[in-house]
């Protein structure tokens, strides 16, 4: 008898330290950041309270063009934003121009300006990418105990430009119309191509004729 | 006076030795050190991050050695304990996982010993000196939407994770979901770890395929899976059909791209990190003490059409 209550704490124990060393995780849990954190929140914030300052100090489009065709590192020292080392930056851009096609994933249209009148994309699908988040150059990376949470940040800015900036522009816009814009751009400094760039917008306007 | 003779003498002895003994601690003539912890030599990705940060160091004056961690944290940390006991200066360090290694760089920078993370991230603000680290997610999210567009928006695809513990897995995961979960004709029909590892993620593939043999495109969190993937679709005679998609710039995939074999790839850039991870340690070593906790590296994505702008872990022609 005894043996047998031996036998019996003695597997108890093995089961206490089995279930205890072991445990499963969905990975969708080990995907999701840190709990107490939440991106859409810190998002909304950021749109009001720094960013929609910050485009005040947006570039001129053509102006800035001009410069990067003419000194191309004072106009990136003096217009870019990067959070960390590489070639690839952005930059906060304001301008008006004409629309040239409506196109099922992108705007196209002539821009109008003192200086450079390419034609450049307003992106109204892939809005995708860290340029609106770090293009203001107001956001620390260092705020961030996980990468991840920062990331999410991105995610969460694109969608408020998924919900509430491309809709009513989209349902509306027509070639011909005169728009006004303010958006964020991506270049790479090293390889850098002036044509054919894409906005991802923050702000869009069509101009009453 | 004869009697104090052999006194003066053990006097004089004394007070040499001490002098020699301070002379050897704090002269300029023994040079600092670093310790290069690597989380594995077995893919070459890392081989060339420990090349460079070593090279590195050596330019800058310093003696180094590279330690292999073979993925394995506790490894690692006899490596960091090993560090210490020998005297090593900084610990350049590329972590195994997120949480696990976290132990070890507390208790490294509690000893006065700084660490400077490359590549991968550990998770705490507070631990590291300072993290050196690629931008996965937007590397991804931009390969993600060459994927989107190159698959016009419909398609089964396969994803191979690499290591679950480690936060690129995970930022390279999240980067492409963030894009490619917007396009519902866009099916993943599998998601399965192979643990940054070529034949793993081979294996990991062939299995896929037998239940799935219909898929369209894999996308893989490395280079090495993403080769891995390649021969599993070469064996099963779908190499013409399936689009592969990789991450890391590495060698073979870069060649691979120019054939036509791999559509894309993200390139990071090791040689910048294992540079700037070195030249904070001696920028340590000099008093500096107020460094960036985080400081990402951009990835810039490669595909056919500007392969020429590129070679292999982002070394320039």
């Amino acid at each position: 008898m005894k043996k047998m209550v031996r036998y019996g704490v003695f597997l108890l124990i093995v089961a206490f330290l089995a279930y205890n060393s072991v445990y499963f995780k969905k990975l969708d849990e080990v995907k999701a950041g840190t709990a107490s954190f939440n991106a859409a929140k810190y998002a909304k914030e950021f749109w009001a309270k720094k960013l929609t300052p910050s485009l005040s100090k947006s570039a001129e489009t053509g102006q800035l063009l001009s410069l990067l065709r003419t000194d191309k590192d004072k106009a990136f020292k003096d217009h870019a934003n990067a959070l960390g080392i590489g070639n690839i930056k952005y930059f906060l851009i304001k301008g008006t121009g004409k629309v040239t096609d409506v196109e099922e994933n992108q705007v196209l249209f002539r821009l109008e300006s003192g200086a450079e009148k390419p034609e450049m994309r307003i992106a109204t699908e892939y809005v995708f990418g860290n340029a609106v988040r770090d293009a203001s150059g107001t956001i620390d990376i260092n705020e961030f105990s996980n990468s991840m949470d920062f990331n999410n940040v991105s995610a969460e800015i694109n969608e408020i430009i998924r919900e509430n900036v491309i809709p009513p522009f989209k349902s509306k816009v027509k070639k011909g119309d005169v728009i006004e814009f303010t958006g964020a751009i991506e270049l790479n400094q090293e390889h850098l191509k002036l044509d054919n760039i894409e906005i991802i917008p923050i702000s869009l306007k069509i101009r009453d004729l | 006076m004869k009697f104090l003779k052999p006194v003066s003498i053990l006097f004089y002895a004394i007070v040499a030795l001490t002098f020699a003994g301070c002379r050897s601690k704090n002269g300029a003539e023994e040079p600092k050190k670093m310790a290069i912890v690597v989380s594995t030599l077995n893919n070459p990705w890392f081989v060339f991050l420990a090349e460079r940060a070593q090279a590195k160091a050596k330019e800058l004056g310093y003696e180094s050695k590279v330690f292999d961690s073979q993925n394995n944290t506790a490894l690692e940390t006899d490596h960091f304990e090993n560090a210490m006991a020998s005297g090593y200066d900084a610990i350049l360090f590329n972590p195994t996982d997120a949480d696990g290694s976290i132990v070890n760089v507390k208790n490294a920078t509690a000893a006065g010993v700084p660490v400077f993370c490359m590549d991968r991230e550990v998770n705490s603000n507070e631990a590291a000196t300072s993290q050196i680290l690629s931008d996965s997610y937007s590397g991804c999210v931009s390969i993600a939407r060459y994927f989107v567009e190159t698959l016009n928006k419909k398609g089964k695809y396969v994803e191979i994770l690499g290591m679950v513990g480690d936060n690129n897995t995970w930022n390279r995961s999240k980067g492409f979901h963030s894009v490619v979960d917007h396009y519902p004709g866009l099916k993943m029909v599998a998601q399965q770890s192979a643990d940054f590892d070529r034949n793993k993620a081979m294996e990991v593939l062939e299995s896929i395929l037998q239940a799935q043999p219909d898929i369209d495109a894999v996308f893989c969190g490395n280079d090495a899976m993403a080769m891995g993937a390649y021969q599993a679709l070469v064996a099963a005679g779908k190499a013409d059909k399936v689009k592969v998609f990789g991450f890391d710039g590495a060698e073979d995939v870069v060649n691979s791209i120019k054939d036509g074999k791999i559509m894309a790839t993200g390139m990071q850039f090791p040689e910048v990190m294992a540079q700037t991870a070195a030249n904070f340690a001696d920028e340590y070593f000099k008093g500096k003490r107020d460094f960036p906790k985080k400081m990402p590296v951009a990835v810039e994505l490669v595909v056919k059409g500007n392969i020429e702008n590129y070679a292999a872990y982002g070394k320039k022609e």
